[in-house]
């Protein structure tokens, strides 16, 4: 057995419409690496990637999902065990966006009723291509209450941001559920979280 | 004799024949087919049924589904107001202008159709940019592109239907001192597909031919994805054929045995089947059974780690393995699974071997290492893969 070299294990989920860049979001997250040509995800794919977040070792186990319906049998399955779901569109692709409200249904019907959740309007560098605006994206996930960024694998924006502040968001629970001491956590300001001025910079 | 010249003779002894054999054809294809003259394409054809055992009907049915799938082109991939003969057709177009044009909403309309497919064309259109990215064959043009499609100025390229209508309007920048700067951006988003010229088109356009003409002659399907990594090693075996005369006809030969290939595994991808007898969850029961009887620690093992079969062998079992070797290697495994009658037990027992084979570090691996190393399988000699699978019983 290999030894626990970690302090806490979250699970994360990655869904969104096929072809908005969920696996290259996980690659550069997992890697620090970007590549344009990535066969179709098929079925289910994993990362796993250790990050440090509050002096705590945090190994972030993520699930990355096929987006066509076919395979919803097979990846809703994972819904439950999910600790926190980004749910990806991408912004040069507007079906993709309108397509988030199903995926929110998708995650109220399947997934644990506490997951954080988090929306990433991803490919923000291709901005001649753009069709959705950032005002949309804040709009809808102001609307059900969840975390927003525009992200590019690409360039390289806001992913690892991304994936930090969704940790921390479940680091939040998990510590106010296992320790009151610190209650005020548990209670975000996501206003002030979104523009994050002092935004700490946790992975390493 | 060498051996690798005794398995050539042995090919051209069987394919020399008026008749072949097809259980001594699949004897020797499940050993690995040489990689000269047609025989790899041939056998496939033979073993998939495309061509039948007589040599001396293969000419007519050769025929006959070329015509027939050039038929399909003109019927199916053309735009409304074509029917593919440039010439004379005039009057005919002025008809079908008449009844039918881009905004109706009829169900008899062609145009509303022609809309409709656009949905999963896009799909394809994704899936086909991303084949086999490792290697530079699907990127390369073809030697025989389709004479009606490539000279058209693009409007019968089926992927110029879906691209992203932007409308270019110009960037305007304010500078300082009242200069302004107008950027026209015409960037393309993946370099290497960019549109052929003219005339030529990229293998992955035939591709896309393919799966479209597949999906829209299949409506209760449609197109799913995975089929693009199906059409993909058959297309490469097709279009590499030594024999040009074989070549040539790689798009409508290759057509037809990805749709044989496609009735025998249809199931895989049909998400209403998953539970059906040929189902995929059935596949993967039956993968899981077999590796319970032949290594019960190692069921064991995977079963207390909670890693579900589903994680690793749903993708191994839809594809055929097509996702986890090297195209070459894919091609090899295929040569077995396609000689195999009571498909798909060969391919079961591949993938049990797979497992088995890595027996010491999966025992070893907690739970993310082993979902690392079965959903990227290590690279290997694929012939140790295939002997052990032999030697399963």
């Amino acid at each position: 057995m290999a030894k626990k070299t970690y302090d806490l294990l979250f699970k994360l989920l990655l869904i969104g419409d096929s072809g908005v860049g969920k696996t290259c979001i996980l690659f550069r997250f997992s890697d620090d690496a970007f590549t344009s040509t990535f066969i179709s995800t098929i079925g289910i794919d994993f990362k796993i990637k250790t990050v440090e977040l509050r002096g705590k070792k945090i190994k972030l186990q993520i699930w990355d999902t096929a987006g066509q319906e076919r395979f919803h049998t097979i990846t809703t399955s994972y819904y439950r065990g999910a600790m926190g779901i980004m749910l990806v569109y991408d912004i040069t692709n507007e079906k993709s966006f309108e397509n988030i409200v199903k995926w929110l249904r998708n995650i109220d019907e399947h997934a644990n009723e506490d997951v954080e959740k988090m929306i990433l309007g991803n490919k923000c560098d291709m901005s001649d291509k753009r069709v959705v605006n950032k005002e949309r994206g804040e709009a809808i996930a102001r609307e059900h209450g969840i975390r927003f960024m525009e992200t590019s694998a690409k360039s390289n924006i806001n992913i690892e941001r991304a994936f930090c502040e969704l940790a921390e968001a479940i680091l939040d629970k998990t510590s106010g559920r296992e320790s009151a001491e610190n209650p005020e956590r548990v209670v975000i300001d996501r206003k002030n979280n979104d523009k994050a001025p002092g935004y700490n910079k946790c992975c390493a | 004799m060498s051996i690798f010249k005794a398995r050539v003779k042995e090919f051209e002894d069987i394919f020399s024949k008026d008749v072949i054999d097809l259980k001594e054809l699949r004897q020797l294809t499940f050993n690995g087919v040489p990689d000269v003259q047609s025989f790899r394409a041939l056998s496939w054809k033979l073993l998939l049924n495309y061509l039948g055992p007589k040599r001396n009907t293969w000419a007519t049915t050769l025929a006959q589904k070329r015509a027939l799938y050039r038929q399909f082109i003109v019927e199916l991939v053309l735009p409304p107001g074509h029917n593919g003969d440039n010439e004379n057709d005039d009057d005919e177009l002025r008809g079908v202008a008449l009844q039918d044009h881009p905004l109706s909403e009829g169900p008899e309309s062609k145009w509303n159709t022609f809309f409709n497919d656009n949905e999963f064309l896009l799909q394809i259109d994704k899936d086909v940019r991303r084949l086999c990215p490792d290697i530079s064959f699907f990127q390369q043009p073809t030697d025989y592109p389709c004479d009606i499609v490539v000279h058209s100025k693009g409007e019968r390229r089926l992927h110029q239907r879906v691209v992203p209508s932007v409308l270019s309007s110009a960037n305007v920048e304010r500078k300082g001192l009242g200069m302004t700067k107008i950027n026209l951006i015409t960037k393309r988003s993946a370099e290497n597909y960019e549109a052929m010229e003219e005339g030529q088109e990229a293998h992955w356009e035939v591709v896309q031919r393919i799966l479209f003409l597949y999906a829209k002659l299949n409506p209760g399907q449609g197109y799913v994805q995975g089929m693009n990594e199906i059409v993909g090693p058959i297309y490469f075996v097709m279009a590499s054929d030594p024999d040009l005369k074989f070549r040539e006809h790689a798009e409508a030969d290759c057509f037809f045995c990805f749709t044989a290939l496609m009735g025998e595994i249809r199931d895989f991808f049909i998400k209403t089947l998953d539970d059906a007898e040929g189902g995929i969850k059935c596949m993967m029961a039956k993968l899981s059974n077999m590796l319970k009887s032949k290594d019960l620690a190692i069921y064991e093992h995977l079963r207390s780690q909670e890693l579900h079969p589903q994680y690793y062998s749903f993708r191994w079992l839809t594809l055929l393995l097509s996702q986890e070797f090297p195209l070459p290697d894919v091609v090899r495994i295929w040569d077995s699974v396609f000689s195999d009658e009571q498909r798909f037990d060969f391919l079961i027992k591949i993938c049990c071997s797979m497992i088995l084979i890595q027996r010491e570090a999966i025992l070893e691996n907690d739970f993310a290492s082993n979902v690392k190393l079965l959903q990227n399988y290590p690279p290997i000699d694929i012939n140790v893969v295939l002997t052990f699978a032999v030697s399963l019983t």
